[in-house]
């Protein structure tokens, strides 16, 4: 995990991209650093429990239980992610 | 039947929703009100899940949801008996159920003692699972716990989405739990094949039969040789789930049998294969030799070499014969053989006569021997000493269904029922079933003949009548009706009808019913007997009195 969070920067925006798109199980480039939830049928509630699992379990960004449902898109993710 | 029409429910305690999201794109799934009332939706006569009417239902459980906790084994005892109890009470003939077996796992367990509780937790669940499975054909057992063990808990279960959304698998598992799905749909809907043939050289053992034992093969305890002395394990559980393994190889048949019966890793025996070809033959003439020596058609064949070439020609000349690609090296050899499984033979569920197949077949080719030395037939009949016992057929029901939906060739009518529509017969007064096992001096075939005579007309008809081609010409069919014709006698009546509907595989039957001396009724006749169901066929017709006078060498017990 530790290794993960260091990683973060080159590359790590690319990262979170592909995984928002293979949980929405969307075509690559579907999805982009501007894409909001509510653009997408697929990113339902559902889905957005399993980004942020997924973001910590692989990518280990984390976002707190409180914060999860606030996420609107993908900059919110970007945001917690520290990439700006 | 293509899968993608088949009826899928897949319900469970907890949310399962993106695992049907991902089955979604391929089959029809049944979209669950949330999760957690499993007994409701199965109970409830007016439930969506009833209304729905799955074909097949996944019931994956979470043990620790299922007792709640509870680590009193008193108590999860109760949880556990009172829930299979419920769920037996909610089965349906006509639905196949696949239920998960267990894996405990909740976050007290990080720190508890080790007493062996949670173990003991998961064996209630398993010898529950097991006391259902043995009491209903239609259900199977879900490999859930080997999935978890796959990915290790850290990468199969997620906290966060538990929290979140009662989410207790990963993305990564809820995949794997989709593929096994989907797979299990793939076989409950297709037709298992039954043979394995197999070369020898670099298949069975790494090297070349030729030159063994001057030089030493690759089959042993470490490096390549334990990689195949490994894939022969995995060969061997083919053959005990009802495989029938043959060998055809280009080798002198001497040194190939060497190493079959010498070498000292060899797993398999030479009484492991059902047939042999070793010569050096074209492949595709051997594989339609054995094709004939099993009486099985060439579309139950799988076809597995090493050499790209052989390969390439039964793909060309035998296109009905399933030909996988072989692994490159030999650590993925089992890989290989359990994803060969897996596509071509797996089944649902296994029935006794299908762990003896190959003794059943090995055996045969002893019977061939002994006519061979008996001269005529009829002597060698005598020597078989064949013996034929009525069985119970409302005890064997599971495989008198399978003898009536899989038999092609000695099959009068072919029709083909559910478990439901066989269910009604066997419970219905006028219709009589007979189920016949059958033994030799060389072994027991098992139950292996069936006879279905509908008795609600004036007029007794045998409307089914299949036998295993395993026990074909042996002139077991005219003790058979003998005995159908004298329980008909018993009952009062002095004739009996026989149908029989030609189809493209039935042909070595087509003359049956005039050998055993049966009537054919002309158009006129059948049009006043009035029995329109069956007009596309043939109806005979046979005065029970006096009985025939037909010669075989059949026991009757």
């Amino acid at each position: 995990m530790e290794l993960q969070v260091r990683e973060k920067g080159y590359g790590m925006k690319e990262k979170i991209i592909a995984l928002i798109e293979e949980i929405l199980m969307v075509p690559k480039g579907t999805v982009t650093e501007t894409t909001m939830a509510q653009e997408l049928e697929e990113w339902d509630s559902l889905a957005q429990v399993m980004i942020v699992g997924e973001l910590e379990s692989k990518l280990g960004v984390k976002i707190s239980l409180e914060e999860a449902m606030e996420i609107k898109g993908v900059s919110d993710i970007l945001e917690r992610a520290g990439i700006s | 039947m293509e899968i993608s029409e088949k009826r899928i429910a897949v319900l469970s305690n907890v949310n399962m929703n993106f695992t049907l999201r991902k089955l979604q794109r391929q089959l029809k799934v049944y979209q669950a009100e949330g999760y957690g009332n499993e007994l409701g939706l199965l109970l409830d006569p007016n439930s969506s899940y009833m209304s729905f009417k799955p074909q097949i239902t996944f019931l994956i459980m979470d043990l620790s949801e299922l007792v709640a906790h509870s680590k009193g084994l008193d108590i999860a005892q109760d949880a556990l008996q009172s829930w299979f109890a419920s769920l037996e009470d909610s089965l349906k003939n006509d639905v196949i159920y696949y239920l998960s077996d267990s894996y405990y796992w909740n976050p007290e367990l990080m720190i508890m003692p080790c007493d062996l509780i949670p173990q003991r937790i998961e064996n209630l669940y398993l010898s529950l699972l097991e006391g259902l499975l043995e009491r209903h054909d239609n259900v199977r057992a879900f490999p859930l716990a080997s999935l978890v063990r796959k990915l290790g808990e850290e990468n199969a279960f997620s906290w966060k989405t538990w929290y979140l959304g009662k989410i207790l698998f990963s993305n990564e598992m809820q995949e794997l739990l989709a593929e096994k799905i989907v797979m299990y749909v793939e076989v409950e809907n297709r037709i298992a094949k039954k043979v394995l043939a197999v070369d020898l050289d670099n298949t069975l053992w790494g090297g070349l039969a030729g030159d063994y034992p001057e030089t030493e093969l690759q089959l042993s305890e470490d490096h390549d040789g334990l990689a195949y002395r490994n894939s022969q394990r995995l060969l061997l559980e083919f053959k005990k789930a009802g495989v029938l393994l043959v060998i055809v190889s280009k080798n002198n048949p001497e040194d190939a049998w060497n190493v079959i019966e010498h070498h000292p890793q060899m797993i398999l025996k030479r009484e492991d294969f059902a047939a042999a070809r070793i010569n050096w033959n074209s492949k595709d003439v051997n594989l339609r030799e054995i094709a004939a020596e099993l009486n099985l058609g060439l579309d139950s064949f799988v076809f597995w070499d090493d050499q790209k070439a052989e390969r390439a020609l039964i793909s060309e000349l035998l296109p009905e014969v399933s030909v996988p690609e072989f692994p490159d090296s030999p650590e993925e050899l089992t890989e290989g053989l359990k994803q060969v499984y897996d596509c071509y033979f797996r089944k649902g569920r296994l029935t006794e006569e299908d762990s003896k197949k190959t003794e059943s077949y090995a055996q045969n080719e002893k019977r061939k021997e002994l006519l061979g030395q008996s001269g005529d037939f009829g002597s060698y009949l005598k020597k078989l000493k064949m013996k034929l016992h009525a069985c119970d057929p409302g005890e064997h029901a599971e495989r008198m269904l399978q003898l009536l939906n899989k038999t092609n060739q000695f099959n009068l009518t072919t029709r083909r029922y559910t478990q439901d529509e066989l269910r009604a017969i066997l419970e219905h007064d006028e219709i009589h079933c007979f189920l016949y096992r059958v033994e030799d001096c060389f072994g027991d075939y098992g139950i292996t003949a069936v006879v279905i005579v509908d008795c609600r007309e004036e007029v007794p008809v045998i409307t089914d009548f299949c036998m295993s081609c395993r026990i074909m010409g042996k002139r077991l069919e005219d003790a058979i009706i003998d005995r159908v014709e004298q329980e008909m006698r018993q009952l009062g009546y002095h004739e009996l009808k026989a149908l029989y509907v030609p189809s493209k595989k039935n042909l070595p039957v087509a003359e049956l019913y005039d050998r055993l001396g049966y009537t054919k009724m002309t158009e006129r006749e059948k049009q006043a007997s009035n029995r329109e169901k069956s007009s596309d066929g043939l109806i005979y017709c046979l005065s029970l009195d006096p009985p025939q006078n037909r010669e075989y060498y059949v026991e009757c017990i």
